[in-house]
């Protein structure tokens, strides 16, 4: 038996492209992998035709899908490589690192991590020391000049295997405490698969492992101390299955941790035959163009020259992806960043999907939804059904928060109705589950394995892109019905900083009302209500600050708008009850009041407003109103201060006999010719009071018609005080007030 | 020598660029007087092998230096990108001097520049008495740099009306000048290239024509990277320009400095310095150059009006006139900042005060 050993990088198109060449070299019978066994019997789907990577093995505990590792594969990925040699060969393949069924119980067992930081960080990363020793800002860096751009690599693999064997040395150096049992563990694990396939009989055998293992896997001790080490590990069951996955899912900022920053870049150095800088320049002019931005063959030619003269002054033999970046900037986008992220978006991540074959088994998604569905007794059914959910009811409940999440994966199995009859405790669904919704559900499994992690993390992406307030405050409000509260954080997070750039204020307007509610009244889902709040206070400072620039220069029908947005935010704040803001908002509509050109109907509401809450004294409405309708003011334009200040309620002019007086010989004064222009508008404010209002309104009508306005004002005010005294006493009494005689004047 | 005001590059630092040429053993492009490896060091620093010392010339970005030089080793023409204040000026003329050891053939761009002053024009007296020749002939600085193989400059490109703007675009695409009058035309030798030079604020005065632009690569100076970075730079202009106009006022605090130079960061990069609060961005290009000139307007108020220190309410009015130069839309985000940002914060409410009032 002989055994080679080849140490990679994960996801390295260098290390793929070598080898791959190594194993045809080779032609090993047996080709063993750092990657699970409980996937073994999955490992055959790798070479179906319906497989198109990047995809990911996805390995889960079957009862508790949350707790879940992933082993993501591009097509550069040297171990995907291996896997294509072997099934191209016709040789077994087989994954050879400790089994997750041990991993997982491992986990659970809580295990005490007791190395030293320095020698953690080397482990993840080992050739981060050797990158800045030798003058690299990172690994990647290095690893990219040293063996992705070099083409002719076939004696790497014995330079990589001192390079770590060394390395290792200096690490168990630094270590002061017995070294990682986790990591001793996988390693002896995979040392009794290589011994197993040698007693299979098999004679060339190819093992692929990350370059930090490959040391000790050369080097075989005693088989005695591993199957010591082995010994009574704790086993839990596990599933396994395919998922499809994505190129941006393999960057670290995702969350991977052996991610890369660049897998389209890397897609591109494994796919292309040759000539890599100039077919980059010209993708890069290709996605330019698409753009509608500017990128002739001329520029492409120059910018593959400044690339390689760059990479000639910082003494590297090729130009690499740094060097790519800084020519294209130069050249391409004259010095301009905006393209370059979209270069980053499109070229360097890649947004290329994977996709399974249908006979993968089924997703952890898909098996949620059904306990899910059974829990909830909501089986799935093809024909059309309403429900009508109680939401007092603890089942209902859960039901509507399934729903909802559904609706937020774009999963619609169900869409709300409107539901009649009062009580907010109601929600109708109309469902009907239709056979896209399996795939639709597949397609869902990339955000997570059960549906409140998967409507979560969908949510939060949804979140970063959405760029306008009404969608993200709409997005809110789904977090909240669908009971995400992680979500729910992050959605305000976003909600807080794009409310901050945002210069529309009638948005601001129209999203701080819903907000309000979830502040004043909480909810039943514990949401985070400081984080609300401080929404909500930024929110309403540039409401108050941008609100007059915000009223100017409206057309009846912006006006209209505005004057909604006007009332809701006013019954919003006044529902808060919070003064310093109330106060604040107060003030901005005093100065909206006297604003030159601000249209007559936000005027007069805000006249109103005012009054209601007793800031104006009758007097200064009467002064306001009388300077709304003097005969300088368009008629249109009193019109509409009168609506604005009138609609909805009548009563103050029963009340006010100057008001009252003014409006009346303002009508009085109005031309015959513009008084048909006029009626509908004024009929359709007084349409908006109550009948007993309107017909009191008529009878003073009539009277200051007949009466003349001294006669009828005069006829109030002559009282007999003698006669009026006497009832004091009586009206004390209803009122419930202390009567004494001496404070009547 | 010494009653010069300001001398050149060449001639200040001539020092460090002879050290530079006995350690600069790398290959040199054609009629280069350093490898392209040797002027990065000339404009960033550092030390030689000889232990000699050369001064850093550009404090910043490292790459940004590393694009120019290898664009010019191109035999492309670069095209100095930044807003005022961000030392493009300085970089080209640092570039000609290590590239060529000469900074002088110089085009200053005005609405007035004619394409005369860019190619030749004529000695009229020896036209009329010879006729047309070689000899009547009166060299602009490009043809001189053509000739030469040297880098000729051209100050505020944009400035230059966009028909003499495009008599470059034969130089820099054919290298050759065409001098039809003589039915001759001049070739230009190995090593002449074109340092441009442009404010991206103000890039509509004479925007480039899209044929001139794409014989640029353009690398975009940008403004100080750290807080600290650019409260050095406004101190110390702030010390030199305050001893010379010797004002009678205490040298401003630091603190104060640092509270200018924090407004103008977060206002211009949109976002407070923890990260946490976005900002709306005014219109104005609030460059360091309007900081330090913010402090010296407080420090001479302070000096003739105030109690001779600087303090909240001597900054107040104007860092504002920096901020509003629109006043309808930066108000909005002046009042914005003030309500959100600066109300909030810990020791800043004598400025919140001050701002409020005035």
């Amino acid at each position: 038996m002989r055994v080679t050993v080849f140490g990679i990088r994960h996801h390295g198109p260098g290390s793929a492209r070598s080898l791959r060449e190594a194993l045809r070299a080779l032609n090993p019978d047996v080709v063993l992998i750092e990657g699970p066994p409980d996937a073994n019997d999955l490992i055959a789907l790798a070479a179906d035709a319906q497989m198109s990577p990047p995809v990911a093995l996805l390995i889960y505990l079957p009862n508790e899908p949350k707790q879940a590792v992933y082993y993501p594969f591009a097509e550069f990925s040297p171990e995907w490589q291996a896997i294509q040699h072997g099934f191209a060969q016709q040789v077994p393949v087989r994954f050879i690192d400790l089994p997750q069924s041990h991993q997982f119980a491992l986990d659970s067992d809580s295990q005490k991590e007791s190395l030293s930081n320095s020698s953690k960080e080397i482990r993840r990363d080992p050739l981060r020391w050797i990158a800045e020793a030798s003058g690299y800002s990172d690994s990647e860096r290095w690893w990219d000049q040293m063996i992705e751009h070099r083409r002719d690599s076939t004696e790497w693999f014995k330079a990589i295997m001192e390079l770590m064997s060394a390395l290792r040395e200096e690490v168990a150096k630094l270590d002061d405490s017995p070294a990682d049992t986790r990591e001793d563990l996988r390693e002896a694990y995979m040392r009794q698969s290589i011994r197993a396939a040698g007693r299979e009989g098999f004679e060339r055998i190819a093992v692929v492992c990350g370059a930090w293992h490959a040391p000790v896997l050369q080097t075989m001790p005693a088989a005695k101390t591993d199957t010591a080490l082995l010994k009574g590990l704790a086993k839990v069951k596990v599933s396994a299955t395919w998922v499809p996955w994505t190129m941006g899912r393999l960057t670290y900022s995702s969350g991977y941790g052996a991610g890369i920053e660049s897998p389209g870049y890397y897609q591109h150095l494994w796919s292309v035959p040759d000539e890599v800088t100039v077919r980059w320049m010209i993708r890069v002019a290709q996605l330019l163009r698409g753009q509608d931005l500017d990128a002739s063959s001329a520029s492409v030619i120059e910018a593959v020259r400044l690339g390689h003269s760059l990479a000639a002054l910082r003494d590297r033999p090729v130009p690499g992806l740094s060097e790519y970046n800084d020519a294209v900037r130069a050249v391409f986008c004259f010095g301009d960043d905006t393209p370059m992220q979209l270069i980053a978006e499109k070229l360097i991540v890649g947004e290329l999907l994977g996709q399974v074959p249908d006979a993968t088994p089924s997703l952890p998604l898909q098996q949620d939804l059904q306990r899910e569905q059974k829990r909830l007794r909501l089986p799935p059914n093809a024909t059309q059904e309403v429900r009508d959910l109680d939401l007092r009811k603890p089942n209902d409940l859960d039901r509507s928060r399934l729903l909802h999440r559904l609706r937020l994966l774009d999963v619609p199995w169900g869409a709300t109705e409107h539901a009649t009859g009062k009580g907010t405790f109601r929600e109708v669904w109309r469902m009907q589950w239709q056979p896209e919704l399996a795939i639709a559900i597949i397609e869902a499994n990339i955000w997570g394995n059960t549906i409140a992690a998967a409507a979560t993390a969908r949510a939060r992406s949804e979140a970063d892109r959405l760029q306008d307030l009404p969608a993200l405050t709409a997005l809110v409000e789904d977090a909240l019905l669908a009971d995400l509260p992680e979500a729910i954080d992050h959605v305000m997070t976003r909600l807080e900083q794009v409310a901050a750039l945002s210069n529309d204020i009638p948005h601001a307007m129209e999203a701080l009302p819903s907000l309000a509610g979830v502040l004043r009244y909480g909810n039943v889902r514990q949401t985070d209500t400081a984080m609300v709040q401080q929404v909500v206070d930024g929110l309403v400072t540039r409401i108050v600050i941008g609100l007059p620039n915000a009223c100017s220069a409206l057309n009846d029908e912006a006006a209209e708008e505005m004057y909604q947005r006007l009332v809701q935010v006013h019954a919003a704040l006044l529902t808060l009850q919070n003064t310093d803001l109330l106060s604040d908002w107060n003030n901005v509509l005093g100065q909206l009041v006297d604003q030159v050109g601000v249209h007559g109907l936000i005027g007069g509401r805000c006249c109103r407003l005012l009054f209601d809450q007793k800031l104006f004294a009758a007097e200064e409405v009467e002064c306001r109103m009388g300077l709304a309708v003097a005969p300088a003011v368009e008629p249109t334009q009193s019109m509409a201060w009168i609506d604005g200040f009138l609609r909805g309620s009548g009563l103050i002019l029963l009340h006010n006999e100057e008001l009252w007086q003014i409006l009346n010989q303002w009508v009085h004064s109005v031309k015959g010719e513009t008084f048909p222009q006029l009626l509908p508008l004024l009929r359709r404010t007084f349409s908006t009071f109550s009948a007993p209002e309107r017909s009191q309104l008529g009878t003073l009508a009539r009277r200051g018609i007949s009466g003349k306005t001294s006669a009828s004002a005069g006829a109030t005010s002559k009282l007999n005080e003698d006669r009026a005294r006497k009832v004091l006493p009586l009206v004390a009494q209803i009122l419930g007030l202390e009567y004494r005689q001496n404070e009547v004047r | 020598m010494s009653a010069v005001l300001r001398q050149h590059a060449e001639q200040q630092f001539a020092e460090e660029l002879h050290e530079l040429k006995r350690a600069d053993s790398r290959p040199r492009p054609p009629n280069w007087q350093l490898s392209p490896w040797a002027v990065a060091k000339y404009i960033l620093g550092g030390k030689l092998d000889s232990g000699f010392e050369v001064t850093p010339k550009y404090i910043g970005n490292t790459r940004t230096m590393e694009i120019a030089i290898a664009t010019l080793a191109t035999d492309r023409a670069l095209l100095l990108l930044g807003v005022p204040g961000t030392a493009k000026t300085w970089v080209s003329e640092h570039l000609a001097a290590a590239i060529s050891g000469d900074s002088t053939l110089l085009v200053q761009g005005t609405a007035g520049t004619t394409e005369e002053a860019i190619r030749y024009g004529w000695n009229y007296a020896r036209l009329l008495a010879e006729g047309p020749s070689m000899n009547a002939l009166v060299p602009g600085p490009v043809k001189i740099a053509m000739q030469t193989g040297k880098i000729a400059r051209v100050e505020e490109l944009t400035r230059i009306p966009s028909d003499v703007q495009d008599t470059l675009i034969s130089i820099l695409s054919e290298k050759s000048l065409p001098i039809p009058e003589l039915n001759s035309e001049v070739q230009a030798v190995k090593g002449f290239n074109v340092i441009a030079t442009a404010n991206n604020r103000d890039r509509g005065v004479n925007e480039l024509s899209s044929a001139l632009k794409r014989r640029f690569n353009t690398v975009i100076l940008p403004l100080p990277e750290t807080l600290e970075e650019e409260v050095e730079i406004v101190d110390r202009r702030v010390k030199q320009i305050g001893s010379s106009l010797e004002l009678p006022a205490e040298a401003p605090a630091l603190e104060e400095i640092r509270r200018v130079v924090t407004v103008f960061r977060e206002l211009r990069s949109g976002v407070t310095l923890d990260g946490k609060t976005k900002l709306k961005s005014p219109s104005g290009t609030l460059s360091t150059a309007e900081a330090i000139s913010v402090i010296n307007n407080g420090l001479s108020l302070a000096a003739h009006f105030g109690d001779g220190r600087l303090r909240a309410p001597d900054l107040a009015s104007s860092v504002i006139g920096a901020v509003v130069k629109d006043p309808v839309q930066d108000r909005v985000v002046w009042q914005e900042y003030l309500e959100t940002v600066v109300k909030e914060r810990d020791g800043w409410k004598d400025l919140y005060r001050a701002c409020r009032e005035s």
